[in-house]
């Protein structure tokens, strides 16, 4: 038998990396393409041909295809989807201009609000109502429907997003809605709230079905035109897309529901961390994705982190995410001194273009890159795997025009920025900790990204982080967690009731009604799986509360026995509970997952590359000029540690360890770092 | 300063990071709706002087800067390591408290025996006891009705909880068991901020972090008076009214004469109308830099430098000066419930100031209003009494240097978040009929203020009885600046079952029976410059996003819109006919302000006011609204009121007050 492949493929805004898997053996072939911001799928066809030539094997030997696009994100951030209407309940024309209220920064007197991606015009009132307990007061007239999506048409409008209010329970009024405009405007993109997530809180609910339908004809396209392409190179395998919850699902799916899309890209890279970590023994992690222009965290806990407060740009969105938080700017935030005389690094950043001044793009400012340069963590002649040749003398001297407004020499500069770099991170980092409540000594750090490496151990012996786990290859690990995601879908049923007036009946069969939707997506993915794993949560509070907290759910549980459950719950996150009061069951909430067999990575079987030469290179930290060992990431061989300061070079990024760390492979060829 | 400027910004993040840290785990931590929801609270760092040397940007409320904790750690005779100290009242605080629900906890943090500085929280507990629950009525008229009053005093001693002392708040709460749940949070983020503290203690040395307290002060210190140094010298002055109308005290005047020297400001408020017997007392102490007085300062100061260090050296150059018994510098043991709504004016009233001396880069005003709308019903069900908040209620902010105000929220709520309708309607039998922009509410301008926001509500069980705090601006309107016009005022109506409507305008308390409806409009803010400048394809936006009809673009803004498109040619003409030579005034007040200081003069009431000063301050409010009626009694006659009448009503009233207490006695 031939071998089989899995093929995994991210799409970034500079570059798309492909990773493919041999999956008897466990190898990884890698390949960087630049991406094709007018044709992203131009990217994926030309990489693959590009890499099936290279490794020789026959498309049809791909059994396993997964990619992470941000088109949809890009989209929204760029703000140029499709013209999309909302239809509303009548009285609430303006639920995406109120929002919540709250501003996202009251500071300052030019404070803006996220400017709402549907303008008023093209939010239409509908006369209907339904009362929180189900009673119609009135129903939509369908001529009306029809008349508004009609006028909607008129100025242009592609695609309709519908939110009534109530609709997370009682959604006969928006599946009317839709019928009606449907039999009318077939090419129209259509989308309720009830289908794309029946939750509470209108504002919310009604923001993720706009974004659904903002996006949700280019990526229809997109994924249609994907498949035929890839089907004319001969990859027959099906289509799966990664989703912000860090699990994939069909095309098809993907094309109906693309704002499970939006965080996918933080989320794969999660996935791709912990799978890494995991195959150690280490399933505590702190993920740490630096790239040039932003540093991003997340805190894995055994399981993966969700959060259904996550931000796409501006705007809140409450799917299920991979909680990622951002802790600030990445190796191209640029330092600057204020007239105090104290110096800044970012939150400007130089970016892509021109770039830090070493770039030699003309920029003139020294950014936390140059620093690398200048304190000699980075060798310009080797960045990338030499793939990309830095200046050095430019990046010294933009380094030394801020070390002359501080009297420091290039080297105490180039320090400084790189420490005033890491207090920054570390402000945003520990309010982070808190919010998970949990101890860094615990965790240990996992970096990815192109600077993620060079910067991890001065992250981390900052907030107290005793361990850093380098993965073999930081600069394509999104793709890699495309490889190893699991097929994974979230489902909702807002119940909203008092528990001592919900039968235990009713609670068994919305229990089972979602077990069936969540068994029927499944089936309908067609992607090979294992095995299924269906969590099972209740989303619970005390009467009068506003957050809920989450309660798992026992297969067949009674009410009696949820409420006790939440109690028990209650009583470990806060400390006590109050038997007396009224619990109230907000919502039911299933996942299911199904696991995909998982591939089995390389052993570094082979000892270390004895040919590649170890040197030194004077690095310039903490005062000091120290001797550091450089080597090529090929060099390290398991089980012999090296003491810090070592510099670790490789194709995609440059891993620093700082004196106090001591760092070797190990079997997987991930590099791990450990305090002293 | 004292460190390098490596070090200063190494510390001041790491400050920064703690106090978030802090907040976070009282989000993390904390029991009550009112931590999750409005976040009402707060995390600092306090040097031993009593000076706030951080708090954080993005957690909680947004107003810390300035709190003066001196008074309050003075107080406490000794400290020691494990003490936890709570206090609430505005007098033996010195002004760092200011309303009774918000609890103050704060904790010493020592290094080897000696005190380094403090972890300080506060949090606004949902009821702090009282004559209603809530702790906060609008017409409370002495400090005693608004709750549990506790001096600085230990709730924990040497790590060990002070019993009695806990005992005796609790026993004062209607919600004791949630209250000790968010002062367990309080305590669990004043342990987090001194573990933190003593490990940046031994990273960098207690040397270090001793001048680090003071040098991130100095810089913000610094930064400041920079800006404040491009502000040209001079003496600018600005009023503004409060409408206690409802609470039975009538308008108030907030008077201001900012002076700015080089790199200070000097707010003196003298001429503010007497303190109130009602809940709108704002108990400042007159402390400089007050965190009540300054916001306005600090927005500004913050736009100017957006890298500008978040900690009280940014009000040391910000001397205040609030004579006693006034509105804003009350004697002890007066009301202050409602002092937000008197914060707000007082923003406005600085920011009036400010627009003076730089004209270009203020905002006008916006709402002005941050008023709390509750319910109270019977659960026709149940029987049991159900209370909620319906919605924040707040209107656009005023139109800015360079872009239009925001639509439906103000910079006075921008920390909080409002309540959604399903949420609102599944807790209360209450259905919300329009919760949505009021269109034709903003003030006009080149840059026009946001939108006010309008909220119907109909009730459908006996025995609703709605109550409001903080209701303002019903009467004068959000003022615009440089050729913007005033904003919109608030109304209330009521539409009865029987189909009668009618305007009640503010609110103190209200009975409702099943079909009542409640229509609240918000204010639209104020507008910045000449409407005839605002480009006119804005101007069609807003006709054809329905916030603008046809008639007021062309009326307002000579901007002429034929089936939902721009007549440029009609346009042209209509504005070029409009255009007057003479520059409009640099602010409008509205028709309703106007009208009313044309009789009842700025000068008849400084006189008023100084006059008033010379009188044992109890006396002053009754004098004050007796005289004042007079005299606009008088005057609606057309009759002529100078300074001596004023004298003369007063006198005749004292005379008035011997004869009846002789008749009395006789």
């Amino acid at each position: 038998m031939s071998p089989s492949y899995r093929l995994g493929v991210d799409i970034g805004g500079t570059f798309t990396d492909l990773m493919l898997l041999e999956e008897e053996s466990g190898d990884l072939h890698m390949l960087k393409t630049p991406s094709v911001p007018g044709a992203p799928a131009q990217a994926v066809v030309d990489g693959i041909e590009k890499l099936i030539a290279r490794e020789r094997i026959a498309p049809e030997s791909i059994a396993y295809f997964c990619h992470g696009t941000t088109l949809a994100l890009n989209t929204i951030i760029q703000r140029n989807g499709a013209a999309t209407g909302l239809l509303v309940t009548a009285g609430f024309r303006d639920v995406l201009e109120l929002q919540r209220l709250r501003l996202p920064n009251p500071h300052h007197f030019y404070a803006d609000k996220p400017k709402p991606l549907v303008p008023r015009r093209w939010v239409r009132e509908i006369d209907e109502r339904v009362t929180a307990d189900g009673v119609v007061l009135r129903s939509p007239d369908p001529e009306q429907v029809r008349r508004e999506a009609a006028r909607l048409c008129e100025e242009g409008v592609t695609a309709i997003a519908i939110c009534f209010l109530h609709a997370y329970r009682y959604d006969v009024a928006e599946r009317l809605a839709k019928d009606a405009i449907q039999a009318r405007f077939p090419d129209l993109y259509v989308c309720t709230s009830s289908e794309i997530w029946p939750q509470y809180r209108e504002y919310e609910r009604a923001l993720v079905t706009v974004m659904n339908a903002y996006v949700g004809d280019r990526m229809r396209r997109y994924f249609t035109m994907l498949e035929e392409r890839l089907g004319g190179l001969g990859v027959r395998c099906a289509i799966l897309s990664t989703k912000s919850n860090g699990g994939v699902m069909s095309a098809a799916s993907a094309g109906e529901r693309p704002v499970q899309t939006l965080l996918s890209g933080p989320a794969s890279g999660v996935i791709g961390s912990l799978y890494v970590s995991r195959l150690m023994g280490q399933d505590h992690i702190v993920t740490l994705d630096m790239g040039g222009t932003s540093a991003d965290v997340a805190i894995v806990s055994g399981e993966l982190p969700y959060s259904t407060d996550s931000k796409v740009g501006e705007f809140p969105v409450i799917l299920p995410t991979v909680e990622v938080s951002s802790i600030g700017a990445g190796g191209g935030s640029i330092a600057w001194t204020d007239p105090t005389g104290v110096l800044k690094v970012g939150p400007q950043s130089a970016g892509a273009d021109p770039g830090p001044a070493s770039y030699g793009r003309g920029g003139e400012n020294a950014t936390v890159t140059d620093a690398y340069v200048t304190v000699g963590i980075i060798d310009p002649a080797r960045f990338l795997g030499a793939s990309m040749l830095l200046r050095g003398d430019l990046a010294r001297a933009a380094v030394r025009r801020i070390g002359e407004t501080l009297g420091l020499d290039e080297h105490e500069a180039a320090n400084s920025i790189l420490q005033v770099a890491t207090s920054n991170m570390y402000a945003e980092f520990l309010p982070v900790l808190a919010s998970h409540g949990v101890d860094p000594r615990d965790y240990a750090l996992v970096p990815y990204g192109g600077a993620g490496p060079t910067h991890a151990f001065l992250l981390a012996r900052e907030v107290g982080i005793r361990k850093v786990i380098v993965p073999p290859n930081p600069g394509t690990l999104c793709a890699m967690g495309s490889l190893v995601a699991d097929v994974r879908g979230d489902f909702v049923r807002t119940i909203y009731s008092d528990c001592d007036e919900l039968p235990d009946a009713q609670l068994a069969s919305t229990i089972h009604e979602l077990e069936r939707e969540a068994r029927d997506w499944l089936a309908g993915q067609g992607a090979r799986v294992d095995d299924t794993v269906l969590l099972r949560n209740a989303e619970m509070r005390y009467k009068g509360q506003s957050h809920e907290i989450a309660v798992p759910l026992a297969e067949e549980m009674r009410t009696a026995a949820l409420v006790a459950a939440f109690h028990r719950r209650y009583r470990e996150v806060y400390g006590y509970h109050d038997e007396a009061a009224v619990v109230e069951l907000i919502s039911l909430r299933m996942t299911i997952i199904g696991i995909v067999p998982k591939p089995i990575l390389t052993r570094l079987l082979h000892p270390a590359d004895a040919d590649v030469a170890v040197r030194q290179r004077p690095v310039y930290l903490d005062g000091k000029v120290w001797n550091a060992t450089v080597v090529d990431r090929r060099a390290l061989s398991p089980d012999v540690p090296l003491e810090g300061p070592v510099i670790v070079e490789q194709y995609d990024t440059t891993t620093f360890v700082p004196p106090g760390f001591r760092v070797h492979a190990d079997a997987f060829g991930n590099l791990i770092g450990e305090a002293d | 300063m004292r460190l390098d400027g490596v070090t200063i910004e190494i510390l001041k993040n790491r400050f920064q990071g703690i106090v978030s840290e802090m907040g976070q785990t009282v989000l993390h931590t904390g029991h009550t709706v009112f931590i999750k929801e409005t976040a009402d609270f707060g995390a600092m760092l306090v040097t031993p002087k009593g000076e706030v040397f951080a708090a954080p940007l993005n957690i909680g409320v947004t107003v810390l800067i300035g709190k003066p904790m001196d008074a309050a750690i003075k107080a406490i005779a000794e400290y020691h390591e494990g003490d936890i100290c709570i206090a609430n009242d505005p007098d033996t605080t010195g002004g760092m408290a200011t309303h009774l629900p918000d609890l103050f906890v704060w904790k010493p943090v020592f290094w080897e025996g000696e005190l380094v500085c403090f972890a300080w929280t506060f949090i606004h507990a949902s009821d702090v006891g009282g004559k209603v629950p809530g702790s906060i009525s609008p017409s409370s008229y002495d400090l005693y009705q608004e709750g549990v009053v506790l001096p600085p005093t230990k709730v924990f001693e040497r790590g060990e909880v002070v019993q009695p002392v806990l005992d005796i708040i609790l026993a004062n709460c209607r919600i004791p068991d949630q209250n000790w749940g968010d002062l367990k949070s309080l305590v669990a983020a004043l342990n987090t901020g001194e573990r933190r503290l003593h490990e940046m203690i031994r990273r960098y040395g207690i040397d270090v972090l001793r001048d680090g307290m003071e040098d991130v002060l100095e810089y913000a210190e610094r930064q400041t008076r920079r800006i404040i140094r491009d502000i040209p010298d001079g003496d600018y002055e600005f009023s503004d009214y409060m409408e206690g109308e409802v609470a039975g005290i009538g308008v108030i005047r907030i008077k201001l004469k900012m002076t700015v020297r080089g790199d200070e400001i000097l707010l003196d408020f003298t001429g503010t109308d007497p303190q109130v017997p009602a809940a709108l007392n704002m108990p400042t102490k007159s402390k400089n830099g007050h965190w009540m007085i300054v916001p306005a300062l600090v927005k500004y100061f913050k736009s100017v430098e957006p890298n500008l260090t978040y900690n009280s050296g940014m009000v040391r150059p910000v001397k205040v000066k609030i004579p006693r018994g006034t509105l804003l510098n009350p004697e002890p043991h007066a009301a202050s419930g409602v002092r937000a709504a008197t914060m707000f004016r007082v923003f406005d009233v600085v920011s009036g100031a400010l627009a003076q001396a730089v004209p270009h880069q203020v905002p006008a005003a916006g709402s002005g209003q941050g008023c709390i709308v509750l319910v109270s019903l019977l659960d026709i069900d149940s029987g049991q009494n159900k209370i909620s908040v319906v919605q924040p209620l707040c209107g656009g902010c005023g139109g800015r240097p360079m872009k239009d105000g925001l639509d439906g929220v103000d910079f006075s709520l921008g920390s909080l978040r409002n309540v959604p309708t399903e949420s609102l309607e599944r807790e209360m039998p209450l259905l919300i009929q329009k919760y949505a922009v009021r269109p034709d509410s903003a003030g006009a301008g080149k840059h026009r203020g946001g939108s006010g926001v309008e909220l119907v509500v109909r009730c459908y069980t006996p025995n609703t009885v709605v109550t409001a705090r903080g209701m303002e601006r019903y009467r004068f309107r959000p003022w615009g600046l440089f050729g913007g016009r005033a904003g919109t005022t608030g109304f209330t109506k009521l539409r009865r079952g029987d189909g009668k409507t009618e305007d009640i305008g503010q609110i103190d308390i209200l009975f409702l029976n099943p079909g009542d409806e409640l229509h609240f409009g918000a204010q639209g803010g104020g507008g910045y410059g000449d409407p005839l400048d605002r480009d006119a394809a804005i101007v069609v936006d807003d006709v054809r996003n329905e916030l603008l009809s046809t008639q007021a673009a062309e009326r307002i803004y000579g901007v002429v819109v034929r089936d939902g498109r721009l007549d440029e040619a009609a346009t042209e003409t209509t504005r070029a006919s409009r255009r007057v030579a003479a520059a409009p005034a640099w602010v409008d007040f509205g028709p309703e302000r106007v009208a009313y200081d044309a009789s009842w003069t700025p000068a008849l009431q400084d006189e008023l006011a100084a006059m008033l000063s010379t009188l044992p301050s109890s006396l002053r409010h009754f004098f004050r609204v007796r005289i004042t009626e007079r005299a606009r009694a008088r005057l609606s006659r057309g009759e002529r009121v100078d300074a001596a009448e004023l004298r003369a009503i007063l006198e005749s009233l004292r005379g008035d007050l011997r004869v009846e207490a002789a008749a009395s006695h006789g």
